[in-house]
């Protein structure tokens, strides 16, 4: 049983945005001031007291968009060193898009993910299944079956479902499971052959832009189809204006869309790419410095819901090449929080509230997931967060398997010390020397006690 | 022969961005040595013996790739060729350990050409031995663009030493001169390569293209836009045509090449219509009857033979001053 004394406690559904003190063992036991642990404790707990002078605490953020590359890329990434930089960089449950080799469209699947997810002991994984077979646009895979099995939405992302009809079917169907189905907003048809955002950048450095309305098209598209006919919609890594007034207006007509933006796309632009510099090369492309004035807008007066990283692990080979060559994706886990904190936070464009609120209370709310605050009774995933902690980003620090991110070799502050997933402490963000010590300390008094009992020390 | 050897300052010549109007000025001014050196009955120089210069393109190339080796060898330098047809790059290396492999063998210079926009410079960043730009996908040709810019300096005559070695001078070569650039200008290294370097010397330039191929953010680069050819040429001093990729018809970027050529080909009836009988510039292979007609390529508004020799004096020149001994 851990009690956290007077950190800066910030949970938006509960409207706490204070000093005040947090008690938890697997579930949240108290939120208020002057907690007394002992007033809690049973025979079968200890209680660890943590002065958090100078933290800030909230509700586990949850990462409604990840690519965790298992099976088939698992040079890349793998479920359990994705799910503990997860970890790490403060998520404590993430969702793995089904992009993978093979795609994630069959109820084995959907089981070996989650249960891959469970042994990592990292961030909760929860599976996001195909909405057609093998990503094809065509067939829907077996929803409800899937849905049974454990998958939390359904999503073709790394494609765009292309076909109108099959779109308009699959909102639909999916209205049998209640999940949101996840669209990844590409046509293809305008989109291809490029490789970043159409514009003057693009004319300059002589790379074959990819028009704004790629995204905008689509968006629109999905908009009317959930018009039409209902389902729960959710567009991912919004990348553009026209994609944001789409969204806006269809949140204005009543029709169930939400929408999230990726952290890169709200700190860098187009005009931060230069021809070597394949760690920005992302789908959707980096937007213009105008377009990335408009997410952020429309970020802070919630239009878009939440925030998400697009976690894309990628080799250093793959991004070791010419730019056009090189695959889209940005390794986000370990350095979004910080980015964000560093670029939106500290500058006051984001508060801390409205952070946690994008970041884990909307993402839990529509994905209908157990975190998302602080509520007494709510499984403990909780973060400990240091904005003055500071790391230089580099393999001494670094738990995910690639390292395509551009923060590589840079000093950023605002991390993670302690992360709890569901009341159990994870060793991958471990950084807060006192959670350290009174977590030795608790196993060395645990063990004294098997000593004297003669028992086996019970596995948590 | 007299040039001055001091400081070139660049290890690696990337683009026309990298280079000031004095770097420009400086090369011409050795590929004026070197082009009366190309004029000798004996051709050869003895200034570059023992250095070596590696020919790497992974994109057909017959004319820049024969000038560069010509150059070389002209120099006294060796020539080591690799090509896609011919070497492991077709089976399966990367572009950075066949670079690394030419590293590992000495050379003192890398020419490439390659399909990819960054390619050159993404080289660069990891080799030791200098390297050339020989066209990076639809980024830059810097090489063309030096030579085009050379002809027409030569041909408007200002390459005289005291056109070239007068302080502050070199960005007004071009100065009052207009210069039209037409065809496919999105998708063109050459249109972008020269739209820099003709700025840079003082010059006035016009793209012209139908808006598929010269869509509106091409005005990044600071010249006249128009989409109406006799419009453009309108007292131009020279007009460069650009090889139409008949592929690009295929992906509907123009409905058909009869059209293309009616809107966009250059004849003689048209030049003599513009008012200054502007000078032909084409950097080859050219598409006789479509961007330009076949009775404009042969008669003396061309310069097009003109440029084939001073690509090679100033590439003579670039490799000289990339790879002289200080």
């Amino acid at each position: 049983m851990w009690l956290i004394k007077k950190a800066h406690v910030v949970d938006p559904a509960q409207g706490i945005d204070g000093i005040c003190d947090v008690l938890f063992d697997e579930f949240i036991l108290a939120v208020g001031q002057d907690l007394n642990g002992e007033d809690f404790l049973d025979s079968s707990h200890r209680l660890s007291v943590i002065e958090a002078d100078g933290k800030y605490l909230f509700p586990g953020l949850i990462d409604v968009h990840a690519h965790l590359r298992e099976p088939g890329r698992e040079d890349k990434e793998d479920i359990t060193s994705g799910a503990k930089a997860a970890v790490r960089g403060g998520f404590t449950t993430v969702l793995a898009m089904a992009n993978t080799q093979p795609v994630i469209d069959n109820r084995g699947l959907v089981e070996y993910v989650m249960s891959r997810g469970e042994q990592a002991q990292g961030a909760r994984v929860l599976p996001v299944a195909a909405v057609t077979m093998d990503l094809k646009g065509d067939a829907l895979v077996n929803m409800a079956e899937l849905h049974k099995a454990g998958a939390v939405a359904f999503s073709d992302d790394g494609r765009g479902v292309q076909r109108a009809q099959t779109m308009l079917l699959a909102l639909q169907y999916a209205q049998l499971t209640g999940c949101p189905l996840i669209s990844h907003c590409e046509d293809e048809s305008l989109a291809k052959g490029g490789c970043m955002r159409r514009g003057f950048r693009s004319a300059r450095l002589g790379l074959t832009g990819i028009p704004a309305a790629a995204e905008s098209v689509m968006a629109a598209r999905d908009i009317l189809l959930a018009q039409e006919n209902g389902g729960k919609l959710h567009l991912a890594h919004l990348s553009t204006a026209a994609a944001v007034a789409a969204l806006r207006w269809g949140k204005q007509q009543g029709i169930d869309v939400t929408g999230e933006v990726n952290p890169h796309h709200l700190i860098f632009s187009d005009d931060d790419i230069g021809l070597t510099q394949t760690c920005l090369k992302v789908n959707p492309p980096l937007p213009s410095a105008e377009d990335r004035g408009v997410l952020l807008t429309a970020l802070v007066d919630g239009t878009i819901d939440m925030l998400a990283t697009d976690h894309a692990p990628h080799t250093w080979e793959e991004k070791a090449r010419p730019f056009p060559e090189a695959p889209f994706g940005i390794n986000g886990f370990e350095t979004a929080l910080a980015a964000v904190w560093m670029s939106l936070v500290e500058p006051g464009k984001l508060s801390v509230s409205q952070l946690v609120r994008a970041w884990s209370l909307n993402p839990a709310r529509r994905f209908g997931l157990a975190g998302g605050s602080l509520h007494v009774d709510k499984p403990a995933d909780i973060v400990l967060f240091d904005p003055k902690h500071t790391e230089t980003i580099g393999q001494d620090v670094w738990l995910s398997k690639s390292t395509n991110t551009p923060y590589w070799d840079k000093e950023m502050h605002g991390f993670p010390t302690a992360v709890w997933v569901g009341g159990s402490l994870r060793d991958a963000a471990l950084r807060d020397a006192a959670v350290r010590d009174a977590a030795i300390q608790d196993a060395a008094i645990q063990d004294a006690a098997i000593q004297q009992t003669g028992r086996e020390r019970p596995s948590c | 022969m007299d040039v001055n050897t001091e400081s070139w300052q660049h290890k690696d010549l990337l683009g026309i961005a990298q280079l000031s109007p004095w770097d420009i000025a400086r090369i011409f001014e050795t590929a004026v040595s070197m082009k009366e050196i190309l004029n000798r009955p004996i051709k050869k120089l003895p200034t570059l013996r023992g250095k070596s210069v590696a020919m790497l393109f992974y994109e057909a190339s017959t004319r820049t790739r024969v000038s560069f080796e010509t150059a070389v060898k002209t120099l006294g330098a060796d020539v080591g060729s690799f090509s896609v047809s011919t070497s492991s790059v077709n089976k399966g290396e990367s572009l950075l350990d066949t670079a690394k492999t030419l590293d590992a063998m000495k050379f003192d210079l890398i020419v490439i050409r390659h399909t990819s926009s960054g390619a050159s410079e993404f080289l660069a960043q990891n080799l030791r031995a200098g390297v050339i730009n020989a066209g990076d996908g639809q980024h830059e040709h810097p090489t063309q663009a030096l030579l085009d810019a050379f002809t027409l300096c030569e041909k408007f005559g200002v390459l005289g030493t005291k056109h070239l070695q007068e302080p502050a001078y070199p960005d007004r070569l071009l100065t009052g001169r207009k210069i039209v650039i037409v065809g496919d200008i999105l998708h063109s290294r050459v249109a972008r390569s020269n739209a820099l370097c003709l700025q840079r010397l003082g010059a006035q330039v016009t793209f012209v293209g139908p808006p598929t191929l010269l869509p509106p953010e091409m005005a990044c680069w600071n010249v006249g836009i128009s989409h109406d050819l006799d419009a453009g040429l309108d007292g131009a001093d020279a007009v460069m045509a650009l090889r139409l990729q008949l592929e690009r018809q295929k992906s509907g970027l123009f409905p058909s090449v009869r059209e293309y050529a009616e809107l966009y080909g250059l004849t003689l009836d048209r030049l003599r219509r513009s008012g200054r009988e502007p000078l032909l510039l084409h950097p080859g292979p050219m598409n006789r009857g479509v961007e330009v007609d076949s009775e404009l390529a042969d008669s003396l508004y061309s310069v097009i033979e003109e440029q084939v020799t001073n690509g090679l004096a100033v590439r003579m020149a670039l490799i000289y001053l990339m790879s002289a001994p200080l």
